[in-house]
């Protein structure tokens, strides 16, 4: 099946490649085809059930040192034509950037393992049976689980060829599956949800059951959360909610915001920016990480790169034209969401290292203070400043061991000042999606409520 | 786009296997963007798309294929996959469907389409822009413009016989300004945009917003940080509505209210709110960024009013929502794009003006947070608990605006906020945004005019520096 679509795809890419060498244009291809198929059921029954097929282009030119990009869905002969002259014709309107290039090829790709064949083998009737298993085990937690807002299973096949005027040949196919629930328990009058999410590379890891079990167990447990009290007070962060500050960290480490003075840690390379025990890394090559592909979206091959050592700035994300700009080689990071867009620095597997501590150890000698299960309106976060303030729920530490339940109060600071007082760091390395955190222990954090 | 013959076939091959009901959306979208950074036009985007969503009903279940292979073969394909999946026992043989166009109402004039200015034009006004913030001096020290526009076309067909064509056309100015100084950073943001064409510039100017959205960034390098804690809080009507949308417009849209995952669940026809709110979903007011002549399943966009002086009157629908309660679809049903599923959604909500004095709302506030610009917002619908973004806040003493805060964030829970609004102004300010929701974006409007809220938790980082602006609960 994919070989002739891979022979499809090239031979369109090299159509485009030849218009761009007869006028001199130094043009690059992105190729995708994409299908999904996502299984939502209610009450052991199949409510929705979507499967989808997609395919796209993404033409990247330069030429006098001016970009051009256009897309389209659409892979006639006629569209094809009409999208290479938007291309090049946005190039007259573009500012001009010595720093614009392509990478050059060839290059040689990380042999990884991101296929699993046994998900495009598996039925959608057996898929179908591992959303109701992770609902039922949600619903047989406890009583008090009344509701089942959703629970499914996901995946994503792709295939991916890029092709520039500049040597660069890449193709590959990936693919990935995932199951969740949200899960609602109910009593007095109280309603709460909770979820758990699980993304595999592969099938075979899926564990329904432990997604089901969780949902339930993280809504029975926020039943009756009050407000608490407001002050300044130690804090310990889920892995969850760990994994939602990386999203503004990865901007932060983001070559482009850096040079465009939109990083707060600018001018600050080699300097300590964190915590000793704080290290934070992007793994393109991570063994079984959502995030690994053999290259990224301009086809260059994807590395390990460290970001954070022991609280020392070490790195920065880069893609091609962020690198040359800084006179540097690309770290493989220049990513892009669809055929859509151009590509731009992005993240791959992008983790806070683990350290020793179990949960019980970092939470041992906190006589008072807040255990962090959930964040609302992190999106509203700045990057930029920094600043965060953010609704939060999550549990009381009271005397090392979680009594009541939390909700309806904020938690705020600056997001240099927060890595600065991490404290701790878990044993409990968890990925959702391609970000990965252990529990992280905060000295202080600025807790709003009554 | 296509004959209705060809759609007639792929809507009986869909309902081959059995199922209620078929429905075909295509939609066909040309796009482009400018986007301006340091000083310089970095980015345009030009793109072209189409697609087409099929979706078979049967019983509860919903199977929704989509493709970008518009073929004949790559429909009937498409068409027969969703069937599968919406396969039933029974399936009886049905008549052959036949499409008719039903009366309509107006379609909107557009006078100057997407694709008929020129780059040059949309790049001059984003210069423009640039270049208004970075006059403000030197504590500006980033600038991001963009311009973004669409033009979709849209044609939905059912097995009810129905058929639709609309032509949507979207125009959006973004700004971003950056200010530093001495170590702070600040941000300021605006944005502004409808359903029209290049038009859309005889009502805004993407200028004015840059200089907006630069004064506050300088403005709030002087702020302090935000009080914490309890206490009044007075929104402008400058600030749009964000509030109104997080507090009670997703708990109103009826997929939520059916699988029990919304307070107002069971509450049709109680008080809910205080008897000054009236609240209302309204997708007919023209040239607003979520007016819809037709929602994603062909019903025309309608007004309807969800809260009327406090009391709970409708939720917001979609057809397979409306089928459940039997009632009918108040034109809510929106999708994304061709890759998604249509499910209630809000369109422009508004909080409708009262008779208070927008000022005399303020000189009568003792003590709170005065809110003049919100960000974004997040709702958790089964409790009500809510979350916005300030990014413009003032302290209010003794009536009087006394000084420029930053940094706050209030959360609150959607009824109890309703319960406690004691005054309601009479101006009436929008804001516009993308809703999230299932992981799909759309466009929409939010309005409200001057309201005080009596008690709002307002969270920020002050609280040790100001002990004096701690306000205690009753």
């Amino acid at each position: 099946m994919s070989r002739p679509l891979q022979e499809r795809l090239t031979h369109i890419g090299e159509m485009l490649l030849d218009k761009a060498h007869h006028g001199g244009i130094d043009a690059e291809v992105f190729l995708l085809h994409n299908r999904e198929l996502s299984i939502e059921v209610v009450e052991g029954q199949v409510d929705t059930l979507k499967e989808a097929e997609e395919i796209g282009l993404g033409l990247r030119v330069i030429k006098g040192n001016r970009l051009g990009f256009a897309f389209t869905s659409d892979l006639s002969p006629k569209a094809l034509e009409e999208v290479w002259d938007a291309a090049v014709s946005i190039c007259h309107y573009t500012a001009p950037d010595q720093y614009l290039s392509l990478p050059a090829g060839p290059a040689e790709y990380p042999s990884l393992e991101v296929y699993d064949p046994v998900i495009s083998q598996t039925s959608i009737e057996e898929k179908i049976e591992l959303a109701r298993q992770a609902e039922k085990a949600s619903r047989q937690y406890d009583p008090r689980i009344t509701v089942i807002e959703r629970a499914g299973y996901e995946d994503s096949e792709f295939h991916s060829l890029i092709l520039n005027t500049r040597g660069i040949r890449a193709y590959a196919k990936g693919n990935y599956c995932g199951t969740y629930v949200f899960a609602v328990a109910e009593e007095d009058a109280d309603a709460q949800t909770g979820f758990s999410i699980s993304i595999k590379q592969k099938l075979a890891d899926l564990d329904p059951l432990a997604v089901g079990t969780e949902a339930a167990h993280n809504a029975v447990r926020c039943l009756h959360a009050r407000r608490a009290p407001s002050g300044k007070v130690p804090c310990i962060m889920e892995p969850y909610v760990a994994t939602r500050f990386l999203g503004i960290i990865a901007q932060m480490v983001d070559a482009e915001a850096v040079q465009k003075g939109k990083s707060l840690f600018k001018g600050r390379m080699g300097h300590k920016v964190g915590a000793e025990c704080l290290s934070l890394t992007d793994d393109g090559t991570y063994p079984g990480g959502v995030g690994s592909f053999p290259f990224d979206s301009e086809g260059v091959p994807c590395q390990r790169t460290e970001l954070i050592q022991n609280g020392h700035l070490v790195g920065f994300l880069y893609d091609t034209y962020t690198a040359n700009r800084d006179r540097t080689r690309s770290t493989g990071n220049g990513q892009r969401s669809s055929f859509r867009g151009l590509p731009s620095v992005g993240s791959t597997n992008f983790m806070i290292e683990p350290g020793v501590l179990s949960l019980n150890q970092l939470m041992d000698d906190i006589t008072y203070g807040f255990y962090i299960t959930e964040v609302m309106g992190m999106h509203t976060a700045n990057p930029i400043s920094g600043e965060f303030s953010v609704g939060a729920a999550g549990l009381l530490i009271e005397k090392g061991q979680l009594t009541k339940p939390v909700r309806g109060v904020t938690i705020a600071g600056n997001i240099v000042e927060l890595l600065e007082q991490v404290e701790a760091v878990g044993s409990d390395l968890r990925f959702f999606g391609s970000r990965g955190a252990p529990s992280l222990r905060i000295r202080y954090l600025s807790l709003s409520g009554d | 786009m296509l004959d209705r013959m060809l759609l007639a076939d792929i809507l009986d091959e869909a309902l081959k296997k059995g199922g209620d009901f078929a429905e075909i959306y295509i939609e066909e979208k040309v796009s482009t963007s400018v986007y301006c950074e340091e000083d310089r036009i970095e980015k345009i985007n030009s793109g072209r798309e189409r697609g087409a969503g099929i979706r078979v009903l049967a019983g509860g279940r919903t199977s929704y294929v989509y493709t970008n292979d518009l073929s004949r073969e790559g429909l009937l394909k498409a068409a027969r996959v969703a069937g599968h999946a919406a396969r039933s026992q029974q399936a009886e043989t049905r008549s052959p469907i036949s499409l008719h166009s039903k009366p309509a109402p107006e379609p909107v004039h557009y006078f100057r389409l997407p694709e008929e200015v020129l780059f040059d034009e949309k790049i001059a006004h984003v210069l423009a822009a640039n270049q208004a913030a970075r006059d403000l001096g030197p504590d500006i020290k980033q600038v991001t413009v963009a311009v973004g526009d669409n033009h979709k076309s849209v044609l939905i067909a059912n097995s009810d016989g129905e058929i639709v064509e609309d032509d949507r056309v979207r125009v959006r100015f973004l700004v971003n300004v950056v200010a530093e100084r001495n170590g702070v950073i600040q941000t300021g943001y605006e944005s502004a945009g409808g359903v029209a064409g290049w038009e859309l510039l005889e009502q805004i100017s993407p200028v004015d917003m840059a200089r907006k959205a630069g004064e506050l960034a300088i403005k709030m390098l002087d702020a302090r940080p935000a009080p914490v804690g309890r206490m009044p809080v007075v929104m402008s009507s400058e600030a749009g509505g964000t509030m109104v949308h997080e507090a009670c417009g997703h708990g109103l849209e009826a997929d939520l209210v059916q699988k029990g995952l919304s307070v107002y669940r069971n509450k049709l026809g109680e008080q809910v709110a205080a008897p000054l709110v009236t609240v209302i979903d309204d997708a007919t007011i023209p040239g607003k960024f979520g007016y819809l002549r037709f929602d994603d399943e062909g019903t025309p966009g309608q007004r309807t009013v969800l809260i009327d002086q406090g009391r709970l009157v409708g939720y917001m629908y979609d057809r397979l929502t409306a089928k459940k309660d039997q009632v009918k679809s108040t034109g809510n049903g929106r999708r994304e794009s061709y890759q998604h599923k249509p499910i209630p959604r809000m369109t422009n909500t508004l909080i409708a003006p009262g008779e208070d004095d927008p000022e005399e709302i303020i000189r009568s506030t003792s003590r709170g947070l005065l809110v003049k610009k919100m960000g974004g917002g997040q709702v958790n619908t089964t409790n009500g608990d809510f979350v916005f973004e300030v990014q413009e806040g003032y302290l209010i003493e003794n009536g009087e605006i006394v000084a420029p805060v930053r940094g706050a964030t209030l959360t609150g829970n959607g009824p109890e906020v309703l319960a406690s609004i004691d005054r309601v102004g009479r101006d009436l300010g929008y804001a516009i945004g993308t809703c999230g929701k299932d992981g799909q974006g759309v466009p929409v409007a939010d309005a409200q005019p001057t309201i005080r809220i009596k008690e709002l938790t307002v969270g920020g980082t002050s609280h040790d520096s100001h002990p004096a602006y701690r306000i205690r609960r009753k």
